[in-house]
């Protein structure tokens, strides 16, 4: 592969890695058990429970619960003490321990270690976010959702199956068997490729913007949002009548979302939108919010247009706000499904909203990686370089190429 | 295909369309027995919450100008500036790829004060519009201009923040109405503080990072641009919006525009997303397709066939018959 193909591949992956990936390294914060109880959840002046104010999870708490800690809903503080102390070693790690051989493919995939996707939250109290179904777990696919991540995946490996990633047998290439360059490589994807911002099924192809991840081309912000391992801090404005978010999420890739809280029934069905439709209302002190009319162009957990979002917002003190939402699509999953999360109020001044820097601005990750593409294929075509399909200029598998969420470095929060 | 490209110039000749040649009426600053119908807060402060919108053009060109036959437009077959034809890029879009004339929205005699260097720049802008204005990149649109683009934008009044989040690219500005340091960097959408004077609400905004434009004329500015806003009740319905320009790396003196606010009374008003970073990925990237889709790019220069077949009914013969 030429100098310049490979020097801009860097560039690209690096920028596109920099969009996406924000190391949240909050102050230490007292453990919830130890602060002195808040005061009261307060009201607006015209007397509705206020949610105003900058919000985030304080805690690290995983999605789903770690197979190993099933039926155990709460850590111990002796399991907490001992899971931050591991997460504290990969941070600590040198990069250098875990590079791969110097300018290969895998080092170039792999540019991050762990250590970037690990919080500096300690870890929660909750063994997951979900608290329903009450193993911890997302329930399990319908054979329909099933259908079209497998057809995702066999499309992913078709464009993998004649690069080192395969050859080799790396964890990208799981499912999959090294062979000569796909017929595939020119087909159409089987679904829009609404893939997140950490690029767990991206695909190894870079024809166009849209064979990239949604994270990589400034649009990774989806609902709900947990924060996820970017964190995230959403900011409420209220009004009588109407609630206001902005999500400061996905280092740039915030967006501003407006809840109406009205009896008014839902957009027509027709109109379809990357955040949906919400409408809000009071029960007692709780915000209810429903949320349909999803795009089939967005991807939560393998479902799509048909997602449904029931959003419980209550603030439990003055400190305090609790989101939960259950999460329903019955094309997708064979039950509904309830994540919990605890925002913890932050300082106005400490941990400032702002609405930039925004990843469009300065998406010259994607012209990198675009461009890149474009000159593998000329070096291939005048004799200078491999056959592009052979390579894995676009990733192999997300990140996975680069490393794997398993041994010595992996999270034990997520492995 | 072309089409796609087609698709969102079309986007900007609906915006045209949609705001048609509406007169601009000045209204008088608005007076005390107007505001004594405005909508109020529990503490007597008026109201702005709800979705409102400009009707203007003032998104098109801040100052007066005649109606043109096109968003970009070349000279025809008179060599003088007053006839031009429609340029390509808007060509197959007929009446409808047009600009809507105004009689400005800038105060005084209506014109912009730039520096004798700003002037050249403004004229240049203007000459390469599609080549330069952000807005066609779908990036942030900044302050003053976000706020009478031809989309709605809701206001949420909050206790100690307004909350403005507008339609083109899901985004928003928040309004101070407390003490909060400014942002550590300069910023495309700029750093709002508030506060009441009377019934007005009078914004300070700075931290500017001088990529933004006034609007698709190429009116321009600086990091060093300055705004006083002033927002007040007109009526329940409408609000006096004026702007304070100051930024003496651009212009010699500090300018002012002012129009209305409209408030968007149907019943079921309320704002739709228009993710445009989607719409624009053609527009910034198409040269790097493996496979073109507009035929055809040149490097990083688009060159757009155009494709308006005539509709059989609409041929001469076809009517004579009739």
């Amino acid at each position: 592969m030429s100098k310049r193909s490979l020097g801009l591949r860097s560039i690209g992956v690096a920028a596109v890695i920099m969009a996406v990936v924000v190391l949240l390294k909050l102050a230490p914060v007292p453990r919830a058990e130890d602060a002195v109880r808040a005061g009261p959840a307060p009201k607006t002046p015209w007397g509705e429970p206020d949610l105003q104010g900058i919000w985030t999870n304080n805690y690290e708490i995983p999605l789903q619960r770690p197979a190993r800690y099933a039926n155990k809903e709460f850590f111990t503080d002796e399991e907490r003490a001992e899971l931050d102390q591991q997460r504290t070693s990969i941070i600590d790690r040198q990069a250098n321990e875990t590079r791969r051989t110097r300018g290969t493919e895998q080092d170039v995939s792999g540019a991050y270690n762990q250590a970037i996707f690990v919080t500096h939250k300690h870890v929660g109290r909750r063994t997951s976010l979900i608290v329903d179904p009450p193993d911890g777990r997302i329930p399990p696919l319908t054979p329909e959702a099933q259908k079209r991540r497998d057809a995702i995946r066999t499309f992913q490996l078709a464009l993998l199956q004649a690069t080192d990633t395969c050859k080799n047998k790396l964890p990208g290439c799981a499912g999959g068997t090294y062979g000569p360059p796909s017929p595939r490589r020119a087909e159409a994807p089987p679904y829009y490729l609404a893939t997140g911002a950490m690029g767990g099924g991206s695909i190894n192809r870079a024809d166009g913007p849209e064979d990239r991840t949604l994270g990589e081309r400034c649009m990774g912000a989806i609902l709900p949002d947990f924060g996820g391992l970017a964190g995230f801090f959403p900011q409420i404005v209220q009004s009588p009548g109407t609630l206001s978010i902005f999500y400061d999420t996905g280092q740039g890739q915030g967006w501003q979302r407006v809840i109406p809280l009205t009896g008014r029934s839902h957009l027509p069905s027709h109109l379809r939108q990357w955040w949906g439709d919400s409408r809000g209302h009071w029960e007692g002190n709780t915000l209810v919010v429903d949320v349909t009319n999803f795009t089939p162009k967005t991807d939560f957990q393998g479902s799509r247009e048909n997602l449904h979002l029931v959003e419980r917002w209550t603030r439990l003190d003055a400190n305090t706000l609790e989101y939960a939402v259950t999460i329903e699509d019955a094309t997708t999953w064979t039950r509904p499904w309830t994540v919990k999360l605890e925002l913890n109020k932050q300082s106005d001044q400490t941990n400032r909203v702002y609405k930039e820097p925004r990843c469009h601005e300065g998406n010259f990750g994607m012209t990198a990686l675009l461009a890149g593409a474009r000159a593998e294929e000329r070096a291939f075509a005048a004799g200078r370089g491999p056959d592009p399909a052979t390579l894995c200029s676009a990733g192999c598998g997300g990140f996975a190429a680069g490393f794997a969420d398993s041994g010595e470095e992996s999270n034990p929060l997520t492995n | 295909m072309q089409n796609r490209f087609i698709a969102s110039l079309i986007v900007v000749a609906i915006a045209a369309a949609v705001v048609t040649a509406v007169v601009t009426v000045r209204l008088t600053q608005p007076g005390r027995a107007a505001a004594a119908t405005a909508a109020r807060t529990v503490d007597g402060k008026p109201d702005f919450s709800g979705v409102w919108q400009v009707l203007n053009e003032a998104h098109w060109d801040l100052q007066a100008h005649d109606a043109r036959p096109g968003a970009v437009t070349q000279r025809g077959v008179y060599p003088f500036d007053y006839v031009q034809v429609p340029a390509a890029p808007v060509l197959a879009l007929g009446a409808a790829g047009g600009v809507p004339g105004s009689v400005g929205v800038v105060e005084g005699d209506g014109q912009i004060p730039y520096t004798t260097e700003a002037a050249a720049i403004k004229k240049e802008n203007a000459e390469h519009w599609i080549d330069r204005d952000p807005e066609l990149k779908c990036y942030l649109p900044g302050i003053p201009r976000a706020m009478y683009m031809p989309y709605p934008f809701q206001i949420v009044q909050g206790t100690n923040k307004i909350q403005m989040a507008f339609a083109f690219t899901s985004t928003a500005r928040t309004i101070h109405l407390d003490q909060v340091e400014a942002p550590p960097d300069d910023t495309y959408m700029g750093h709002s503080v508030g506060r009441w004077e009377g019934d007005t609400l009078v914004v300070d905004v700075t931290g500017f990072n001088g990529k933004n434009w006034f609007d698709r004329a190429g009116n321009f500015h600086s990091d060093a641009l300055h705004l006083v806003e002033r927002f007040t009740p007109i009526t329940r319905d409408a609000i006096h919006y004026e702007v304070t320009v100051e930024d003496p790396k651009v212009f010699t003196r500090p300018w002012k525009i002012s129009m209305p606010l409209y408030r968007r009374l149907e019943p079921n008003a309320q704002l739709l997303e228009y993710r445009c970073m989607e719409f624009v990925e053609e527009f910034l990237w198409g040269n790097l397709r493996k496979q073109q889709l507009v035929k055809r790019w040149e490097g990083e220069t688009i060159i757009v066939d155009i494709t308006r077949k005539v509709p059989p009914a609409d041929k001469l013969h076809d009517w004579y018959r009739r």
